[in-house]
């Protein structure tokens, strides 16, 4: 039988190497590809070693942003205080903080969707103009943003507002409509009134599916958030990474990326925990 | 009694004769539903249903696909408005569903992201303590009696406690409607409403469903207005059949073809009343899914 047939299953150990095959080669190509390099020219900047790597990421760890002015104690400080004082560190707070504030504004979508979808008159006020919205690209409207509420957070904060609540409150009208009108008449005859309907029975079954959903949409926050800070902003991940492709830094921008990338793993990691945790009568399609 | 029906009079229970309107509990007066197909044209489901239903009585409903018997059901429920006429339940129009009705759907019937307990305290919680005041500390004293409660229905239901826990796609299609059963009762309503309620279980488990359901009425007199295609099922249950047929014409809606009392004396009349229904219905078997 083919190995490429629907029917044909890969055992535990094919199926473990098959899923590290793509990592392992990609690391390879890449050192293979930074040794060749380097041989030609041992200054080569554009596919740095192993050795430049973790040079270029202790650098970002342990020491302030050149522009900042090195601390009176510098000397005396832990590797703890250090890093604390990094640039990798200060450049991750500030993106964290602004993709929290992000991530906290979904909240407020979630309850718009959830109102959308069960009272039909809040569905018919909102619907055109939500669906309108949705088809506006965000990054189009960013010269507007910083016009209107400025370079400072704000405009960032909204830049996510505009590119990812519209895909938010749609996925969540259209969990509310999925859910069977038995359970909400159900819900009714057993004596609850419509918010109670709306928060104890519709919103506590389609929440798992929400969760889901807004896992789905962390990259593209992610991509909004990039995006004003790399056009605008003193700190942040990416204002660092758009900062060093000044100086062809990518000793520290593949570190950048990787760390950007292994956070967005976690939080999804943790959202996914949490998710299956909370609610263990869920499964997912 | 019933313009344009074709209406066979029930000879009420003797008990129910003394007082009728003391008794009576649902009416509907000269019901007509219809609803806009894409074309513009309209179709008829219901077409002038005239009935009541007095407190005590298990009614089955029974009658082909697409007769508009479950439709009845929304009607009584409150889930659906008639194009024309209106439901009275206790003497009050029916606008939505409350309390008083109780529902036990066919799929669907319990709450996927709550344990059996939870399904079955939940009418009792929602209904005394608010989104915000079940966070107080009088809630959790209420709590405790109401768990009791619903463990008392589920032994009744004939349910173990250790199943008190699980969730319902943890249980099979009988049991999860017995938690259903419990979770309506435990609002003690005044109807209970069961629309196909034992449709998708398979026939061992339908039968014990049967008798459970049967040994309930018996033991709290809750009014029972059961939605079924099967004409054993109706008539072993009820203690009265309202049969749903088009009267004529397919475009036409449905209109009460027979409305009769079943006998006591079940065994010796089974096979007359199992005739007539069949006759009245205009098929052998309905829509028989066993």
């Amino acid at each position: 039988m083919s190995l490429l047939s629907i029917s044909v299953k890969p055992n535990r150990f094919t199926a473990w190497l098959l899923s590290w095959f793509l990592f392992a080669a990609g690391i390879s190509l890449y050192f293979y590809t930074a040794q060749k390099r380097h041989q030609e020219n041992p200054d080569d900047r554009v596919v740095p070693t192993l050795a430049q790597l973790g040079a270029g990421l202790y650098q970002a760890a342990m020491n302030p942003d050149a522009d900042e002015e090195p601390a009176s104690d510098a000397a005396g400080q832990s590797a703890l205080e250090r890093f604390r004082s990094g640039m990798l560190w200060k450049d991750t707070v500030a993106s964290a903080r602004r993709f929290f504030y992000g991530l906290a504004l979904l909240f407020p979508a979630v309850l718009l969707g959830l109102h959308m979808g069960l009272f039909p008159y809040f569905g018919t006020f909102f619907l055109r103009f939500i669906l309108f919205f949705d088809k506006i690209i965000a990054l189009s409207v960013l010269p507007i943003l910083f016009i209107a509420f400025g370079i400072d957070e704000l405009s960032k904060v909204m830049l996510i507002v505009i590119g990812v609540t519209p895909t938010i409150i749609l996925d969540t009208f259209n969990l509310t409509k999925s859910v069977p009108p038995e359970q909400i008449v159900k819900g009714f005859t057993l004596g609850a009134r419509d918010f109670d309907v709306a928060y104890r029975v519709v919103l506590k079954q389609i929440w798992p599916r929400v969760l889901n959903s807004i896992r789905l949409n962390l990259k593209p926050l992610m991509l909004f958030l990039f995006a004003g800070e790399m056009i605008a902003s003193t700190d942040g991940l990416a204002y660092r990474i758009a900062l060093l492709r000044r100086h062809m830094g990518m000793n520290i921008i593949i570190p950048y990326v990787l760390w950007v990338a292994l956070l967005l793993f976690l939080v999804d990691l943790t959202m996914r925990l949490l998710n299956k945790r909370l609610h263990p009568w869920f499964r997912e399609a | 009694m019933v313009p344009g029906s074709i209406t066979e009079r029930p000879s009420a229970p003797a008990m129910l004769d003394a007082e009728p309107a003391a008794d009576l509990l649902i009416r509907l007066e000269n019901i007509h539903v219809s609803y806009e197909l894409a074309d513009g044209s309209r179709k008829k489901v219901l077409d002038g249903i005239d009935l009541d239903i007095r407190r005590g009585e298990f009614v089955s409903v029974i009658g082909r696909t697409g007769c508009g018997k479950s439709t009845l059901l929304r009607l009584v429920l409150g889930a659906e408005t008639p194009t024309e006429g209106r439901v009275l339940a206790d003497g009050r129009e029916v606008v939505r569903p409350d309390r008083d009705r109780g529902y036990v759907p066919q799929r669907y019937s319990l709450f996927p992201d709550k344990s059996v307990i939870d399904n079955i305290t939940f009418g009792p919680e929602v209904e005394q303590f608010s989104l915000l005041t079940r966070f107080t500390p009088g809630f959790y004293g209420r709590r405790r009696e109401f768990r009791a409660e619903a463990m008392r229905q589920l032994r009744r239901m004939g349910l173990h406690e250790s199943d008190a826990n699980k969730y319902p796609d943890q249980l099979s299609g009988g049991m999860q409607q017995r938690v259903a059963i419990a979770q309506a009762l435990v609002m003690k309503p005044k109807i209970l409403l069961m629309d196909e309620a034992f449709s998708a279980l398979d026939p061992g488990t339908r039968a014990g469903m049967q008798k459970l359901i049967r040994q309930v009425w018996r033991e709290t007199q809750t009014t029972v207005l059961f939605v079924t295609h099967n004409i054993a099922e109706a008539i072993h249950l009820g203690t009265r059949i309202v049969v749903l047929a088009k009267d004529g014409a397919e475009s036409s809606g449905s209109k009460v073809a027979l409305d009769l009392t079943v006998p006591s004396d079940l065994d010796e009349e089974f096979a007359k009343i199992a005739g007539r229904v069949e006759a009245a219905a205009g098929h052998s078997r309905l829509d028989e899914d066993e």
